[in-house]
């Protein structure tokens, strides 16, 4: 919960004050609705992501036993055989890389198209446009079967067969985020480089590209979790003896292959968990301003 | 973020990006020919939307239009597509009303109109829940809690923790609570209340309802979000004038925080419906949308049909049902009820436009 | 999720295979075994380097043994040893990724591995139709010969596709013990005893039998069952090839199941009940003495195995503890009583794989080697001459029964296909949810079987 402080950043100083207001004039009896509601609302949420992992902790005897009994004794052995076999973090580095390169494909080309069509003057700029936002409309799953066999054609396999389709999948959400985010940045912006004779190109370059961080920041962060959450075009796409697998794919060949064992399987999707819960803390603020941005679309 | 803040302030969100977007930016680098201008000019759009549009042509658009021809053809997906055989739009009247030879369509509708229309109903049923139940819930959960209190941090955390999690994650996570003896099961009737005889997620009646719970379960969190950060955005001064005047907590609420937010939750209630009609991960995970379809979604009803019985002319069909569904969505929406919205927009451009 | 391991690494079943496989086809003549055929014949030592791709379906189980994937490993180290210029890049995959997805996708997409598993039956028809196999039939003749009738399966319109390794009929698994404590004293024959056997059991509060219906197919397989004995063997037979469902008999079948249904001889749950994930699957119920009985093919006895410690006295008293059963006659019917539901494994070429993709294949399923995979992997071999390498005690006994069948069907939806078979699925799981009927099965399969 290091990041709770971040989102402090919503509340503003003076905003703290009013608050404190409205608190008193609503009477303070009232936080312990809130209070309830926080806690019923943290329950359900965080209820079952616990049991899954206290659930890895213990044996398979102790949950036929008793379903919603806890660890007794503490059972270790689950977590350290995903851990010390090479699969699973080999799995997880796949995961990691595929995921890096879709977030950079798609920050780098999205941010490109989004400039000219924030800030140039031509004709057909909406229509591209109105194109990209009608990608929404296109999820993957629709496109699959023709995508898979596009990808043969082109012999992108492995990794690169992940990476390119879901860099273009990501492109409209990216594009409808960036160009609002780059035609807010003030025209004086502009009057000034042109001024000091920078060129457009240069333009982009020296004063959006600073500019826009956190804007691509938001976006990449989106493509990342997309990618890291991807399940069916790795399960299509990843074939061949070397194929890179990724998590999500671990985690059901892991369920494939250990039928009998419950708690095993426990263990497995909740350490499959850690990493994206990790990185949301780190990046709650990002994740939701890039959804709100979204929303904006 | 200043979009929320500014969709906080009754601004209109959608828009507000598409006015100042739209709006000019007259200024150009000074040069001295305005024809090799223009062609430079050219070229730089190119270069920059250029990688972004032939991506997302080659992996996006032409498969999509590869799925549209193949909707019309009769194919085994496992062969080759040069043994299809043209068969016009009969895949789509297969969907829709049992195809059109008077001799098959009983048996035909039983075999595939019925499956579809009830994946159809599904993706309604859905839609229409969001906004009647995750909606409210949402609603009432982000007005109770937009308060200053000890951990409110820690709490929005938690509560969008799990739109972030794989669908593969949390689905295995709730077949295995939902286990016919499973803590849930145990739980339900530890309280002396029954359980579906069938199972929760398989029952004819109940499996839809467990469905729409692991759903809610997963992205309720994103409409909470949201209207939080909408919420924050509604000017204090407001709310305390009405205080001050004698309005009860709820009379702020309706009279001034629920309108204010009114536009993120227009925005959330197009996410919803859009995500809704497309849903798919969840519900295949889970058990490939219910072993007798009870919460298939078009989206499952056409990998089921494309990968198990690789009937692909057929299951492209779907596609192209699923997604001509999703524009008219999009398109009905911002035509009935974010026009609103649109035309603030406007006003806020024009008075802008005075402005400068 | 559910993941259909129906041929998982270690499957097995008893000697006899042959015997019934003989009876499994029309011409299905049985010739001496002749010499195993090696790789060294007709590959040239020193020829073109060649590299032969294998997918096959040998996973690890849940104990990380993969006795299969190894065996098939050794036997592609031994036969590079003995043509170098030969390299074998083996991939392993879990079945039913293998089966619907993976072969399907690289065969369409023209990359297709050289030597990949074939279940025979409707879908081997279609990869034939397609263009997508090599004609097997004079390279590999004698082998054909060798193998008998249980090559039936991998043969379309008079020609061979692909060889199996080894073949297996269903029954229902009982644990003795429980049928003891109910007092039941005979294996049931008839669905009469079946149904005395399921109301002691229950009056003893035993479940009397599981299955797995969230998964779909082990559902279904009672509904093959029950359309094997109301059905004559040319019904079903030229069922396979025309599509036509329009004998009263597939509608006969669908209402003995509802019937049978009616006495409630199932657990609880029983349609959100999975087959062999965790111990309230259907495999885990019987494993652990919940449930008596489960209609399951000849890979079943392992699933049940990995639901034990592991520790060689579990896994004997499990098999002290394990019968096994054909499923019982009917009352009526044109169906032989004593024919019986059977699946295999086999292995076919890609067309445009290389030569020696054949000469591998008759390799594999020599008769040394099919005698090697069932010591070292415990499978059913189908060469005649490998049958006494089976030493599994509950597999042989197995074998003594299922070697009375009259005949042996393909699984019905292997037979029809993957559309046909899968609208029959979808039907049957109907009757078991209690959302559709016996008419409803016969229209989904006839509606899937018009489209294509």
């Amino acid at each position: 919960m290091t990041t709770a402080t971040t989102t402090g950043a919503t509340v503003s100083p003076t905003r703290k004050g009013a608050s404190r207001a409205r608190a008193q004039l609503t009477g303070d009896s009232s936080i312990y609705i809130t209070i309830f509601v926080a806690l019923v609302a943290v329950a359900l949420t965080l209820g079952p992501i616990i049991y899954l992992g206290l659930g890895g902790f213990r044996s398979n005897g102790q949950i036929a036993a008793d379903p919603t009994g806890l660890p007794d004794p503490w059972v270790w052995q689950n977590y350290w055989n995903i851990l010390t076999n090479s699969t699973f973090w080999r799995y997880t580095l796949n995961s990691l890389i595929v995921a890096g390169a879709t977030t950079l494909g798609v920050v780098v080309f999205g941010t490109m198209a989004a400039y000219p069509l924030a800030r140039y003057q031509f004709r057909g700029r909406e229509g591209v446009f109105i194109i990209f936002t009608a990608g929404l409309m296109f999820p993957l799953t629709v496109a699959i079967f023709p995508l898979f066999l596009l990808l043969q054609d082109l012999g992108l396999k492995g990794m690169w067969g992940l990476v390119v389709p879901q860099v273009a999948f990501a492109l409209p959400v990216t594009v409808i985020i960036m160009r609002p985010f780059l035609a807010a940045l003030p025209d004086e912006l502009e009057e000034a480089a042109f001024m000091d004779g920078l060129t457009r190109v240069g333009f982009f370059f020296r004063m959006i590209l600073p500019l826009a961080k956190p804007g691509m920041v938001t976006v990449g962060v989106l493509a990342f979790l997309g990618s890291w959450n991807a399940y069916l075009l790795p399960l299509v796409i990843l074939t061949g003896r070397d194929a890179p697998k990724t998590l999500p794919l671990g985690v059901t060949e892991f369920q494939g292959q250990n039928a009998s064992d419950f708690a095993g399987i426990m263990a497995y999707t909740f350490l499959a968990m850690i990493p994206a819960l990790v990185f949301f803390l780190m990046m709650e603020r990002r994740i939701v301003d890039g959804l709100s941005g979204a929303v904006k679309g | 973020m200043t979009a929320l803040e500014a969709s906080g302030t009754g601004k209109a969100p959608a828009v507000d990006a598409k006015a100042s977007a739209a709006g000019d930016h007259p200024v150009t680098p000074a040069t001295s020919n305005p024809r090799r201008d223009a062609r430079r000019k050219r070229l730089e759009i190119a270069i920059f939307v250029g990688p972004a549009l032939l991506i997302f042509f080659t992996f996006v658009v032409f498969p999509m239009v590869m799925a549209a021809r193949y909707s019309l053809y009769k194919w085994d997906s496992r062969q080759p597509f040069e043994l299809a055989e043209f068969i016009g739009l009969d895949n789509y009247t297969r969907a829709l009303i049992g195809g059109t030879d008077p001799e098959t369509q009983e048996i035909f509708w039983k075999a595939y109109a019925e499956p579809f229309w009830n994946a159809v109903g599904n993706n309604g049923q859905i839609i229409v829940l969001s906004m009647l139940i995750q909606l409210p819930v949402a609603m009432i959960v982000a007005l109770v809690l937009n308060r200053k209190f000890a951990g409110r941090s820690s709490v929005r955390l938690i509560i969008f923790a799990p739109y972030v999690l794989a669908e593969v994650t949390a689905g295995l996570m709730w077949m295995m609570l939902l286990d016919p003896r499973g803590p849930v099961t145990q739980m339900i009737q530890g309280l002396g209340l029954p359980t579906p005889s069938q199972g929760w997620l398989e029952d004819p009646t109940w499996g839809f309802w467990t469905f729409f719970f692991i759903v809610s379960w997963k992205y309720i969190g994103l409409a909470i979000i949201l209207f939080l950060a909408g919420l924050a955005g509604v000017p204090q001064e407001l709310q305390e004038a009405a205080s001050i005047d004698g309005a009860s907590w709820w009379q702020v609420q309706w009279r001034i925080n629920i309108p204010l937010i009114g536009p993120t939750v227009r925005v959330w209630a197009f996410l919803s419906i859009i995500g809704s009609i497309q849903l798919f991960d969840m519900a295949w995970v889970l058990n490939k949308g219910g072993s007798t379809g009870q919460y298939s979604t078009i989206a499952t009803l056409m990998v089921d049909i494309g990968t198990q019985r690789n009937d692909g002319g057929y299951a492209s069909a779907l596609a192209i049902i699923m997604f001509i569904f999703s524009m008219s969505a999009a398109l009905a929406y911002m035509a009935l009820i974010m026009r609103r919205d649109t035309a603030n927009g406007r006003t806020r451009k024009a008075k802008k436009g005075v402005k400068a | 999720m559910a993941s259909m391991r129906k041929t998982s690494a270690a499957v097995a079943f008893a000697a006899s295979a042959a015997l019934l496989l003989a009876a499994c086809s029309s011409d299905g003549t049985e010739t001496d075994p002749t010499e195993s055929a090696t790789g060294g014949e007709t590959s040239d030592a020193g020829g073109e380097p060649v590299t032969l791709t294998w997918w096959h379906n040998a996973v690890a189980g849940d104990n990380g043994q993969n006795d299969l994937g190894d065996y098939w490993q050794s036997l592609a180290d031994a036969y590079t040893a003995e043509n170098p210029n030969v390299t074998i890049e083996i991939e392993q995959i879990q079945n039913e990724d293998l089966q619907r997805t993976r072969i399907p996708l690289a065969l369409q997409s023209g990359d297709a591995p050289d030597l990949f598993q074939a279940w025979g039956g409707g879908e081997l028809a279609t990869q034939v139709e397609s263009g997508y196999l090599m004609d097997l039939t004079d390279t590999l003749a004698d082998d054909i010969s060798r193998l008998g009738g249980g090559v039936a399966p991998w043969q379309y319109e008079g020609s061979t596709y692909g060889l199996p390794f080894q073949f297996g009929v269903e029954g229902v698994w009982y644990r003795e013990s429980l049928f003891e404590e109910a007092g039941i004293t005979e294996e049931p024959a008839t669905m009469a005893d079946l149904g005395d056997a399921v109301q002691k059991l229950k009056d003893a509060g035993i479940t009397p039998i599981a299955v797995g219906a969230a998964d779909g197919w082990p559902a279904a397989h009672w509904w093959y069952n029950f359309a094997l004995r109301s059905c004559s063997q040319d019904v079903i037979q030229s069922a396979g090839t025309s599509l036509d469902f329009s004998d009263q008999c597939w509608i006969d079948a669908g209402e003995q199941l509802e019937e049978f249904l009616g006495t409630e001889p199932f657990q609880d749950q029983f349609i959100s009940t999975v087959a062999q994930t965790g111990a309230t699957s259907s495999a885990g119920l019987v494993a652990t003495g919940e449930a008596a009985m489960e209609l399951m093919g000849h890979w079943n006895v392992f699933v049940y195995e990995g639901f034990t410690d592991g520790s060689e006295e579990a896994i004997d008293a499990l098999h002290d503890d394990l019968g096994w059963f054909p499923m019982p006659a009917t009352d009526g019917g044109a169906g032989d009583p004593t024919a019986a539901l059977g699946g295999g494994d086999g292995f076919a070429c890609y067309v445009d794989a290389p030569p020696e993709c054949a000469d591998f294949l008759a390799f594999i399923v020599s008769d040394e080697n099919q005698a090697g995979a069932a010591e070292a992997a415990g499978i059913l071999p189908v060469a005649p001459a490998a049958a006494e390498a089976v030493t599994n005690p509950v597999l042989v006994e197995l074998s003594q029964v299922a070697g009375n069948a009259a005949y042996v069907q393909l699984w019905l939806d292997t037979t029809f296909g993957t559309n046909v078979g899968g609208a029959m699925n979808d039907g049957i799981v109907g009757i078991f949810a209690g959302t559709g009927d016996a008419q409803d099965v016969v229209d989904l399969m006839t509606a899937a079987a018009l489209t294509q």
